[in-house]
Protein backbone atom coordinates (compact mmCIF):
# COMPACT_ATOMS: atom_id res chain seq x y z
CA UNK A 1 0.00 0.00 0.00
CA UNK A 2 1.10 3.55 -0.65
CA UNK A 3 2.55 5.49 2.21
CA UNK A 4 0.19 8.23 3.26
CA UNK A 5 2.83 10.92 2.67
CA UNK A 6 3.05 10.03 -1.02
CA UNK A 7 -0.59 10.94 -1.55
CA UNK A 8 -1.57 14.40 -2.71
CA UNK A 9 -4.66 16.57 -2.58
CA UNK A 10 -6.94 15.74 -5.51
CA UNK A 11 -10.19 17.59 -6.09
CA UNK A 12 -12.59 14.89 -7.28
CA UNK A 13 -15.24 17.42 -8.23
CA UNK A 14 -12.82 18.88 -10.80
CA UNK A 15 -12.33 15.38 -12.20
CA UNK A 16 -16.09 14.80 -12.41
CA UNK A 17 -16.76 18.11 -14.15
CA UNK A 18 -13.99 17.27 -16.61
CA UNK A 19 -15.55 13.90 -17.41
CA UNK A 20 -19.06 15.32 -17.65
CA UNK A 21 -17.83 17.96 -20.10
CA UNK A 22 -16.20 15.26 -22.21
CA UNK A 23 -19.46 13.27 -22.23
CA UNK A 24 -21.57 16.27 -23.27
CA UNK A 25 -19.15 17.39 -26.00
CA UNK A 26 -18.88 13.85 -27.38
CA UNK A 27 -22.66 13.51 -27.44
CA UNK A 28 -22.94 16.85 -29.26
CA UNK A 29 -20.24 15.75 -31.71
CA UNK A 30 -22.04 12.47 -32.40
CA UNK A 31 -25.55 13.90 -32.77
CA UNK A 32 -24.48 16.88 -34.90
CA UNK A 33 -21.77 14.90 -36.77
CA UNK A 34 -18.88 17.17 -35.82
CA UNK A 35 -15.57 15.27 -36.18
CA UNK A 36 -13.65 18.49 -35.46
CA UNK A 37 -15.23 18.57 -32.01
CA UNK A 38 -13.93 15.09 -31.23
CA UNK A 39 -10.47 16.26 -32.31
CA UNK A 40 -10.78 19.30 -30.05
CA UNK A 41 -11.80 17.11 -27.09
CA UNK A 42 -8.85 14.79 -27.77
CA UNK A 43 -6.39 17.68 -27.93
CA UNK A 44 -7.72 19.29 -24.75
CA UNK A 45 -7.48 15.95 -22.92
CA UNK A 46 -3.92 15.40 -24.10
CA UNK A 47 -2.92 18.99 -23.31
CA UNK A 48 -4.42 18.62 -19.84
CA UNK A 49 -2.41 15.45 -19.31
CA UNK A 50 0.81 17.23 -20.31
CA UNK A 51 -0.02 20.13 -17.98
CA UNK A 52 -0.92 17.66 -15.20
CA UNK A 53 -4.46 18.92 -14.75
CA UNK A 54 -7.97 17.99 -15.94
CA UNK A 55 -8.24 19.14 -19.56
CA UNK A 56 -11.60 20.83 -19.06
CA UNK A 57 -10.71 21.90 -15.55
CA UNK A 58 -11.28 25.51 -16.59
CA UNK A 59 -15.03 24.80 -16.79
CA UNK A 60 -14.88 23.94 -13.09
CA UNK A 61 -12.40 26.50 -11.80
CA UNK A 62 -13.51 29.35 -14.08
CA UNK A 63 -17.27 28.85 -14.11
CA UNK A 64 -19.01 26.25 -11.97
CA UNK A 65 -16.95 26.67 -8.79
CA UNK A 66 -17.11 30.50 -8.70
CA UNK A 67 -20.85 30.30 -9.34
CA UNK A 68 -21.16 27.92 -6.40
CA UNK A 69 -22.95 25.32 -8.51
CA UNK A 70 -20.54 22.59 -7.41
CA UNK A 71 -18.52 22.13 -4.26
CA UNK A 72 -14.92 20.93 -4.07
CA UNK A 73 -14.29 17.44 -2.78
CA UNK A 74 -10.59 17.35 -1.98
CA UNK A 75 -9.28 13.92 -1.03
CA UNK A 76 -5.84 12.49 -0.42
CA UNK A 77 -5.26 10.46 -3.57
CA UNK A 78 -2.74 9.67 -6.28
CA UNK A 79 -3.10 12.13 -9.17
CA UNK A 80 -0.96 9.98 -11.48
CA UNK A 81 -3.63 7.32 -12.23
CA UNK A 82 -6.16 10.05 -13.06
CA UNK A 83 -3.66 11.67 -15.44
CA UNK A 84 -2.96 8.30 -17.00
CA UNK A 85 -6.69 7.70 -17.45
CA UNK A 86 -7.13 11.09 -19.10
CA UNK A 87 -4.08 10.61 -21.31
CA UNK A 88 -5.19 7.17 -22.39
CA UNK A 89 -8.67 8.50 -23.09
CA UNK A 90 -7.14 11.36 -25.08
CA UNK A 91 -5.16 8.93 -27.22
CA UNK A 92 -8.29 6.84 -27.90
CA UNK A 93 -10.21 10.02 -28.73
CA UNK A 94 -7.42 11.10 -31.08
CA UNK A 95 -7.52 7.73 -32.80
CA UNK A 96 -11.28 8.11 -33.11
CA UNK A 97 -10.97 11.60 -34.59
CA UNK A 98 -8.35 10.41 -37.09
CA UNK A 99 -10.62 7.53 -38.08
CA UNK A 100 -13.51 9.95 -38.57
CA UNK A 101 -11.41 12.27 -40.75
CA UNK A 102 -10.17 9.20 -42.62
CA UNK A 103 -13.72 8.18 -43.46
CA UNK A 104 -13.86 5.14 -41.14
CA UNK A 105 -16.85 6.49 -39.28
CA UNK A 106 -17.90 3.21 -37.62
CA UNK A 107 -14.52 2.79 -35.93
CA UNK A 108 -14.26 6.52 -35.20
CA UNK A 109 -17.61 6.85 -33.47
CA UNK A 110 -17.04 3.52 -31.72
CA UNK A 111 -13.87 4.86 -30.12
CA UNK A 112 -15.60 8.13 -29.21
CA UNK A 113 -18.42 6.17 -27.57
CA UNK A 114 -15.90 4.00 -25.74
CA UNK A 115 -14.36 7.09 -24.11
CA UNK A 116 -17.84 8.48 -23.42
CA UNK A 117 -18.95 5.23 -21.76
CA UNK A 118 -15.85 5.01 -19.58
CA UNK A 119 -16.26 8.65 -18.54
CA UNK A 120 -19.90 7.80 -17.71
CA UNK A 121 -18.83 4.86 -15.54
CA UNK A 122 -16.54 7.25 -13.67
CA UNK A 123 -19.11 10.04 -13.25
CA UNK A 124 -22.16 7.91 -12.43
CA UNK A 125 -20.55 4.76 -11.05
CA UNK A 126 -17.56 6.29 -9.28
CA UNK A 127 -15.18 3.82 -10.90
CA UNK A 128 -12.17 5.07 -12.85
CA UNK A 129 -11.31 2.32 -15.34
CA UNK A 130 -8.12 4.05 -16.45
CA UNK A 131 -6.97 4.28 -12.82
CA UNK A 132 -7.75 0.58 -12.40
CA UNK A 133 -5.55 -0.19 -15.43
CA UNK A 134 -2.80 2.03 -13.95
CA UNK A 135 -2.86 0.13 -10.64
CA UNK A 136 -2.96 -3.16 -12.49
CA UNK A 137 0.16 -2.18 -14.44
CA UNK A 138 1.71 -1.11 -11.14
CA UNK A 139 1.07 -4.55 -9.68
CA UNK A 140 2.73 -6.09 -12.71
CA UNK A 141 5.80 -3.95 -11.99
CA UNK A 142 5.68 -2.00 -15.25
CA UNK A 143 8.24 0.85 -15.05
CA UNK A 144 6.68 4.27 -14.51
CA UNK A 145 3.61 2.86 -12.77
CA UNK A 146 4.81 3.05 -9.18
CA UNK A 147 1.74 4.22 -7.24
CA UNK A 148 -0.55 1.99 -5.22
CA UNK A 149 -4.19 2.60 -4.24
CA UNK A 150 -4.74 4.63 -1.04
CA UNK A 151 -5.13 2.44 2.03
CA UNK A 152 -8.46 0.61 2.14
CA UNK A 153 -9.45 1.69 -1.37
CA UNK A 154 -10.34 -0.70 -4.18
CA UNK A 155 -8.18 0.16 -7.23
CA UNK A 156 -10.05 2.67 -9.39
CA UNK A 157 -12.61 3.62 -6.76
CA UNK A 158 -12.71 6.97 -4.99
CA UNK A 159 -10.61 6.97 -1.79
CA UNK A 160 -12.55 6.57 1.44
CA UNK A 161 -9.88 8.43 3.42
CA UNK A 162 -9.94 11.84 5.03
CA UNK A 163 -11.65 14.68 3.22
CA UNK A 164 -9.73 17.94 3.34
CA UNK A 165 -10.83 21.53 3.40
CA UNK A 166 -10.41 23.16 0.02
CA UNK A 167 -7.52 25.59 0.10
CA UNK A 168 -7.16 26.03 -3.64
CA UNK B 1 -27.38 18.31 -42.34
CA UNK B 2 -30.99 17.22 -42.37
CA UNK B 3 -33.02 17.57 -39.19
CA UNK B 4 -34.13 13.95 -39.59
CA UNK B 5 -30.51 12.81 -39.51
CA UNK B 6 -29.94 14.76 -36.29
CA UNK B 7 -33.04 13.21 -34.76
CA UNK B 8 -31.96 9.73 -35.84
CA UNK B 9 -28.55 10.20 -34.27
CA UNK B 10 -30.08 11.66 -31.11
CA UNK B 11 -32.34 8.61 -30.90
CA UNK B 12 -29.36 6.30 -31.37
CA UNK B 13 -27.50 8.18 -28.63
CA UNK B 14 -30.49 7.77 -26.32
CA UNK B 15 -30.62 4.04 -27.05
CA UNK B 16 -26.90 3.69 -26.31
CA UNK B 17 -27.27 5.66 -23.07
CA UNK B 18 -30.26 3.46 -22.18
CA UNK B 19 -28.16 0.36 -22.80
CA UNK B 20 -25.54 1.79 -20.45
CA UNK B 21 -28.06 2.33 -17.67
CA UNK B 22 -29.51 -1.11 -18.44
CA UNK B 23 -26.08 -2.61 -17.87
CA UNK B 24 -25.93 -0.80 -14.50
CA UNK B 25 -29.34 -2.22 -13.58
CA UNK B 26 -28.18 -5.72 -14.56
CA UNK B 27 -25.05 -5.30 -12.44
CA UNK B 28 -27.24 -4.36 -9.49
CA UNK B 29 -29.43 -7.43 -9.99
CA UNK B 30 -26.39 -9.72 -10.14
CA UNK B 31 -24.96 -8.01 -7.05
CA UNK B 32 -28.22 -8.63 -5.20
CA UNK B 33 -28.35 -12.27 -6.27
CA UNK B 34 -24.84 -12.75 -4.90
CA UNK B 35 -25.63 -11.29 -1.49
CA UNK B 36 -29.27 -12.41 -1.29
CA UNK B 37 -28.73 -15.38 1.01
CA UNK B 38 -25.91 -13.95 3.07
CA UNK B 39 -26.34 -13.71 6.81
CA UNK B 40 -23.56 -11.82 8.48
CA UNK B 41 -23.38 -11.06 12.14
CA UNK B 42 -24.80 -7.57 12.67
CA UNK B 43 -24.73 -6.25 16.20
CA UNK B 44 -27.95 -4.96 17.77
CA UNK B 45 -30.27 -6.18 15.01
CA UNK B 46 -33.84 -7.12 15.97
CA UNK B 47 -35.02 -10.17 14.02
CA UNK B 48 -38.26 -9.78 12.09
CA UNK B 49 -37.88 -6.09 11.26
CA UNK B 50 -36.76 -4.64 7.89
CA UNK B 51 -33.30 -3.18 7.98
CA UNK B 52 -31.33 -0.53 6.14
CA UNK B 53 -27.67 -1.40 6.12
CA UNK B 54 -26.01 1.94 5.52
CA UNK B 55 -22.32 2.09 4.53
CA UNK B 56 -20.55 5.41 5.05
CA UNK B 57 -17.21 6.88 6.00
CA UNK B 58 -16.20 10.00 7.95
CA UNK B 59 -14.67 11.51 4.82
CA UNK B 60 -17.76 11.04 2.65
CA UNK B 61 -19.45 14.42 2.27
CA UNK B 62 -22.67 13.17 0.58
CA UNK B 63 -23.05 10.62 3.39
CA UNK B 64 -23.32 13.37 6.00
CA UNK B 65 -25.08 16.09 4.01
CA UNK B 66 -27.57 13.94 2.06
CA UNK B 67 -27.83 10.28 2.97
CA UNK B 68 -27.81 10.48 6.77
CA UNK B 69 -30.58 13.14 7.00
CA UNK B 70 -32.71 11.03 4.65
CA UNK B 71 -32.23 7.96 6.82
CA UNK B 72 -32.96 9.93 9.99
CA UNK B 73 -36.15 11.19 8.37
CA UNK B 74 -37.20 7.61 7.59
CA UNK B 75 -36.43 6.47 11.13
CA UNK B 76 -38.63 9.26 12.53
CA UNK B 77 -41.36 8.46 10.02
CA UNK B 78 -41.40 4.67 10.37
CA UNK B 79 -40.38 4.30 14.00
CA UNK B 80 -40.07 0.76 15.31
CA UNK B 81 -40.99 -0.81 11.99
CA UNK B 82 -37.56 0.04 10.62
CA UNK B 83 -34.07 -0.45 11.92
CA UNK B 84 -30.86 1.04 10.59
CA UNK B 85 -27.33 -0.21 10.97
CA UNK B 86 -24.63 2.26 9.97
CA UNK B 87 -21.29 0.78 9.01
CA UNK B 88 -18.17 2.92 8.92
CA UNK B 89 -16.22 1.23 6.15
CA UNK B 90 -12.92 2.44 7.60
CA UNK B 91 -13.73 1.00 11.03
CA UNK B 92 -15.21 -2.22 9.65
CA UNK B 93 -13.52 -2.87 6.30
CA UNK B 94 -14.11 -6.62 6.57
CA UNK B 95 -17.87 -6.15 6.85
CA UNK B 96 -17.83 -3.82 3.83
CA UNK B 97 -15.82 -6.38 1.90
CA UNK B 98 -18.21 -9.20 2.84
CA UNK B 99 -21.11 -7.19 1.48
CA UNK B 100 -19.18 -6.25 -1.66
CA UNK B 101 -19.22 -2.53 -0.95
CA UNK B 102 -16.73 -0.59 -3.07
CA UNK B 103 -18.03 2.96 -2.66
CA UNK B 104 -19.90 5.10 -0.14
CA UNK B 105 -22.65 5.95 0.49
CA UNK B 106 -24.27 2.62 -0.24
CA UNK B 107 -27.47 1.26 1.24
CA UNK B 108 -28.73 -2.31 1.28
CA UNK B 109 -32.37 -3.00 2.18
CA UNK B 110 -32.98 -6.27 3.97
CA UNK B 111 -36.44 -7.69 4.51
CA UNK B 112 -37.78 -9.06 7.84
CA UNK B 113 -36.15 -12.43 7.10
CA UNK B 114 -32.78 -10.72 6.72
CA UNK B 115 -32.59 -11.21 2.95
CA UNK B 116 -31.04 -8.45 0.86
CA UNK B 117 -33.72 -7.12 -1.51
CA UNK B 118 -32.37 -3.82 -2.83
CA UNK B 119 -29.00 -2.18 -3.13
CA UNK B 120 -28.34 1.50 -3.81
CA UNK B 121 -24.87 2.59 -4.85
CA UNK B 122 -24.65 6.33 -4.20
CA UNK B 123 -27.16 8.58 -2.48
CA UNK B 124 -30.69 7.13 -2.29
CA UNK B 125 -33.40 9.70 -1.60
CA UNK B 126 -36.31 9.21 0.79
CA UNK B 127 -38.90 8.44 -1.90
CA UNK B 128 -36.80 5.69 -3.35
CA UNK B 129 -36.03 4.10 0.02
CA UNK B 130 -39.67 4.31 1.08
CA UNK B 131 -40.77 2.65 -2.14
CA UNK B 132 -38.23 -0.12 -1.64
CA UNK B 133 -39.25 -0.62 2.00
CA UNK B 134 -42.95 -0.69 1.19
CA UNK B 135 -42.46 -3.38 -1.44
CA UNK B 136 -40.76 -5.82 0.94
Amino acid sequence: MAMTESLQKVDHTALKVNQLTIILLNLAAFILVLPWLTLLVALVMLLGTLLKRPGFGFVYSGLLKPLGWVKPEVLMDNPQPHRFAQGFGGVVMLAGAIALFGGVSGLGWGLVWLVTALAGVNVFGGFCVGCFVYYWLSRLGVPGFDRHPPLGTFPGMKPKGARLDDDH
Amino acid sequence: MMITEILERALLALILIGLGFGACWLYNRIFLLRIHQRRFQLEGVRPGTPLILYFASPACAPCHTLQRPVIQQLVEQLGESLQVVEVDVLQQPELARQWGILSVPSTIILNARGEARYVNHGVALADKLLKQLSSL
